[in-house]
């Protein structure tokens, strides 16, 4: 029993550590020079001199960028999942076609290749700025509405499946008899039970905003609102990349969603232990 | 009386967020679908030719977009099933009692903290350099030698590289189910003698329908949509044996310039992709509440 | 209840924030309309396809916002998807009022934006025939000239090795089997067939006239001469050299610069490639002598374009720009030792320069050149339909050199149609 259980645990790490390798090929060649990764990419690098990350940092305007990153992700992330819960809990407990038809709206977006719309979402962003001056384009307000738009779909679809199978209606018909509002008793009680699908829908778009440089690169040509992805951009030339300076710019982009990452992983245990006490 | 509360309460739930999403998305959308019947480059100044359905009656003709829909489906389906597998996998051995977990779990879900063209460059690398290596010293030549130059393994390639950077992905989504289901179902079972099999047949995977449903969902969108690696892996290539639908449709409306045929194209695929999993998840959204 | 509270801030600190970035919003409209429609403070935008000198640029605007005044900024993106985002700018009233257009396809497709220079003063000292020119007026200033040819490691190669068709073949056949590999070619679009299929095109006599005959259908590449012989040579490449869709630009570049592939198929662009490694031997370059050909394959890779969209204000300032960069001390420094271009401006001097520009610098002033074509091929076709048929040609060995020119074909029909 022991001795399979400690080959059950060295089996899981070492497939991690399998699985990890690419993020080993991202860090080693950030230390190495053109001949050095030429000559092998998979070896350790000669020596461990942060230059590259200096210099990269120092290209990228690091702190600005990585200001503009954090504020920009928080502040969608927050909107997507007040939104998109209070949306999908409302089109999960009206059963009538109306919802059905927004929510299959949602979901069906889901589909649509962003290249095929960012033509059209521009030149209406640009409709909007001109006709209503609200400057939609070159803004992290207008940026934020987007990134809140276009993942708001995917929320949705989380948060009404959750709701669905696990949101006692009970437990809302008992709240409603004691006289909580409807916001009330989303906020008060439904809220609270869809934790672990919030924390999901969290993780999951802290990611895809992080990372995103298609629809940024497109809206913000500011130079001082430039997000992290977006200003690794010097690196990536007509012909060629510089590998040193790209690989550390990335993983410069990695560090702080890792740091979130297990920082909410915790409270993903932390749900597990209250969970079982419950 | 009550039933304009009920409205009120329902625009205020849901219009904020309808408003964003009709304006970013919809009206994009709906934009695109209007230049569909228009001959035009793509150039704002140049002239828009308006022709009707005829964008639409030329793309059955079209051999390489025939070609692209059906490698599409091609990836689609079989990302599916190793994302999936790999997924539910993952959450299982993670969820278990073993002290590694947390580390593992951190580790597993990596890969998709890593986005952008750049992760298709490093994947390079490792089909090139390092499969190359391994292939010579391990003797495993038919296995180990670069996929990316073979027009069949380049999309296996692809495959590959979509489900490492997805599995930990839909692992997530599996936790959530895993941990939804209640111990003492388990516990039950473990007292009535159930082997490890049987519970993960009879009861695990059972339970973990919703979960299921929605990774499947959320898998087949994001295979359907993929384009950053495509484009930095392969590039569509070899002999455009791994052009999926996004990079196929880019490349007509910036490539060659077609704007509206390429959004024609968009909007077919869009409308047989959507029929086919609204239809899907309407039976099992269905099926759900009658559980 | 404390996860409920801890919401509530959350909410509070949400809304806050929403209306702090909506106030930032306005605070920048009044700035952006200010910058783009009164006459003071002027302000240019500039959006160009070489991020290679992104960082250079940007200090050679601050330099000009400081001598004169004048705020330049300049945007950047990835050099994958400048054109793309040029067109969506351009389509939603977001241009900038200085672009890169790389070639007379693009001129076109741009035309009703670009901004006409003629009358500019430094338009004058723009080298012969350098110019882009649409309609007869002058709507870009070159970027610089750039060359390609076979790039050759003296200590394996003699220029007499590779004089002729004959002996250059020959030289090839030498070195296959050996652990010195005679010519690599790379994967990448351009350097696997693009600019390979400049030669043909630029051999024949006129050949932007050829283009135009080829594009009203008047003429195919499989009825002419040089397309046969170039399928011949593809074919002998493929015989001779180790499969290009194996190389990438960065080993091919390593592979030479380690002396382990005596000859590249590259432009004087490549030098700065050789940076990092440590060569051991001279380089020079030499025409790639297709049916004997003697000349290096000159051209122009980039050009500056202005807006002509924008107001008369913003149009002129940038044009003021552009003739302090082709002008002024400090604008034709940055060009030839920042850029590092070889200029297409005979009032620009250059000394120090590599090896490689040197030679194309030394074939453009005694006209030892044949001029590039692939800037008049159809939009893309390189990219789209060239490569996965060159793909196709090195994948398998039963597809001939004809039948590689017959695919030329048909895409280009399918271009032009």
């Amino acid at each position: 029993m022991n001795i399979s259980k400690i080959i059950k645990e060295l089996l899981l790490l070492l497939f991690s550590l399998v699985f990890l390798s690419p993020v080993y090929i991202m860090v080693v060649n950030s230390f190495k020079n053109r001949q050095e990764l030429y000559e092998n990419v998979m070896a350790l690098p000669e020596q461990f001199s942060l230059q590259y990350y200096i210099d990269a940092m120092d290209k990228m305007n690091f702190l600005t960028a990585l200001g503009n990153s954090l504020f920009i992700t928080i502040t969608s992330v927050i909107f997507i999942v007040a939104l998109s819960s209070m949306t999908a809990w409302m089109l999960a407990r009206t059963d009538n076609k109306l919802s059905k038809f927004i929510f299959m709206t949602f979901i069906a977006t889901m589909l649509i290749p962003f290249q095929t719309l960012m033509m059209p979402l521009m030149q209406f962003m640009d409709t909007i700025s001109s006709t209503l001056n609200i400057q939609m384009l070159n803004t992290r307000g207008g940026l934020i509405y987007m990134h809140i738009g276009f993942n708001a779909g995917m929320a949705v679809f989380l948060y009404h499946g959750f709701v669905r199978s696990t949101v006692p209606i009970s437990l809302e018909e008992a709240a409603t008899i004691d006289g909580c509002s409807k916001l009330g008793l989303f906020w008060k009680i439904v809220f609270p039970i869809l934790k672990p699908i919030t924390v999901t829908v969290i993780i999951l778009n802290v990611i895809a905003i992080w990372n995103d440089f298609l629809l940024p690169s497109l809206t913000l040509t500011d130079t001082a609102l430039r997000t992290i992805p977006l200003s690794t951009f010097y690196f990536f030339g007509e012909f060629t990349i510089q590998w040193n300076m790209a690989m550390a710019g990335l993983t410069l982009t990695v560090i702080p969603v890792v740091i979130f990452y297990v920082f909410a992983q915790k409270h993903i245990i932390k749900g597990i232990g209250e969970g079982a006490v419950k | 009386m009550a039933n304009k509360m009920t409205k009120g309460w329902f625009a205020l739930f849901t219009v904020p967020l309808l408003v964003i999403f009709v304006t970013v998305v919809i009206i994009p959308f709906l934009m695109g679908i209007y230049y569909s019947f228009f001959d035009w480059d793509g150039i704002g100044a140049n002239p828009m030719v308006f022709v009707g359905l005829e964008n639409y009656t030329q793309l059955f003709s079209d051999q390489r977009f025939l070609d692209s829909a059906w490698l599409t489906v091609k990836f689609t389906i079989l990302a599916l099933i190793s994302v999936n597998i790999l997924g539910i996998t993952f959450a299982l051995l993670v969820t278990s009692a073993l002290r590694t977990v947390n580390a593992a779990r951190a580790m597993l879900f990596m890969p998709n903290l890593i986005g952008g063209l750049i992760l298709g460059y490093i994947w390079q690398f490792i089909f090139t350099d390092a499969f190359k290596i391994i292939g010579e010293s391990t003797g495993f030549g038919g296995v180990f030698f670069n996929w990316l130059l073979d027009p069949d393994y380049a999309l296996y390639a692809l495959v590959f590289v979509f489900t490492w950077q997805m599995a930990g992905y839909m692992m997530i989504i599996y936790i959530a189910g895993i941990q939804g289901i209640s111990n003492e179902i388990i516990e039950a079972a473990k007292i009535d003698g159930a082997s490890y099999w049987q519970k993960l047949r009879k009861i695990t995977l059972p339970l973990l329908m919703p979960s299921i449903t929605i990774s499947m969902f959320l898998t087949l969108s994001f295979a359907f949509k993929i384009y950053d690696v495509n484009l930095s892996l392969t590039g569509g290539g070899p002999i455009n044996s791994t052009e999926l639908f996004a990079l196929h449709i880019y490349n007509e409306i910036f490539g060659y310039g077609n704007y509206g045929f390429g959004q024609a194209k968009a909007v077919i695929f869009f409308i047989v992709v959507a029929v086919v999993t609204l239809t899907q998840v309407y039976i099992t959204k269905k099926r759900e509440v009658e559980m | 209840m404390k996860f409920r509270k801890s919401i509530l801030v959350l909410i509070a600190i949400s809304f806050v924030l929403f209306l702090a970035a909506c106030g930032g919003n306005d605070g920048e409209n009044e700035e952006g309309t200010q910058g783009n429609n009164e006459s003071s403070g002027q302000k240019i935008t500039i959006f160009q396809s070489k991020v290679e000198i992104s960082e250079q640029l940007e200090a050679l605007a601050k330099e000009y916002e400081e001598e004169t005044g004048v705020e330049v900024e300049v945007w950047g993106t990835t050099g994958d998807d400048y054109f793309q985002q040029l067109q969506i700018r351009l389509n939603s009233n977001q241009g900038p009022s200085i672009f890169s257009v790389r070639h007379i396809t693009e001129a076109e497709k741009l035309a009703s934006y670009l901004y006409d220079m003629s009358d500019e003063p430094f338009v004058e000292h723009i080298a012969p025939n350098m110019a882009l020119e649409h309609d007869g007026k002058v709507v870009g200033v070159p970027y610089g000239v750039e060359g390609f040819g076979l790039v050759y490691n003296k200590d394996l190669v003699s220029p007499e090795d590779i004089a002729d068709y004959d002996s250059f073949i020959n030289t090839l056949e030498k070195f296959n089997g050996e652990d010195v590999a005679g010519l690599s070619l790379a994967q990448e679009a351009y350097f696997l067939i693009g600019h390979l299929s400049n030669y043909p095109f630029s051999l024949q006599e006129d050949n932007y006239e050829f283009i135009q005959r080829m594009n009203a259908g008047e003429v195919t590449m499989a009825e002419t001469e040089e397309f046969q012989a170039f399928g011949q040579m593809m074919e002998d490449l493929r015989a001779n050299i180790p499969n290009p869709l194996d190389i990438t630009y960065d080993e091919q570049i390593g592979d030479f610069a380690t002396g382990k592939t005596a000859m590249i198929h590259q432009g004087n662009w490549a030098y700065g490639m050789f940076e990092d490694y440590e060569l051991d031997f001279e380089i020079g370059m030499a025409p790639l002598p297709l049916l004997d050909n003697d000349k290096l394959e000159v051209g122009v890779g980039s050009n500056w374009g202005i807006n002509g969209t924008k107001d008369e204000e913003e149009v002129q300032a940038a044009a003021d720009f552009l003739d302090w960069m082709h002008t002024s001390e400090t604008g034709m420094r940055y060009l030839v030792e920042e850029f590092g271009f070889v200029p297409a401006f005979t009032n620009i001097e250059t000394n120090d320069l590599d090896p490689l520009s040197q030679a194309v610098l030394d074939a453009t002033n005694s006209g030892e050149t044949i001029p590039w074509s692939h800037n008049y091929f159809p939009a893309n076709v390189i990219v789209n339909d060239f490569v996965p048929a060159t793909q196709n040609f090195f994948l398998s060995e039963d597809v001939t050199g004809e039948e590689l020119i017959d695919s030329l074909d048909s895409a280009w029909q399918n271009a032009t149609k």
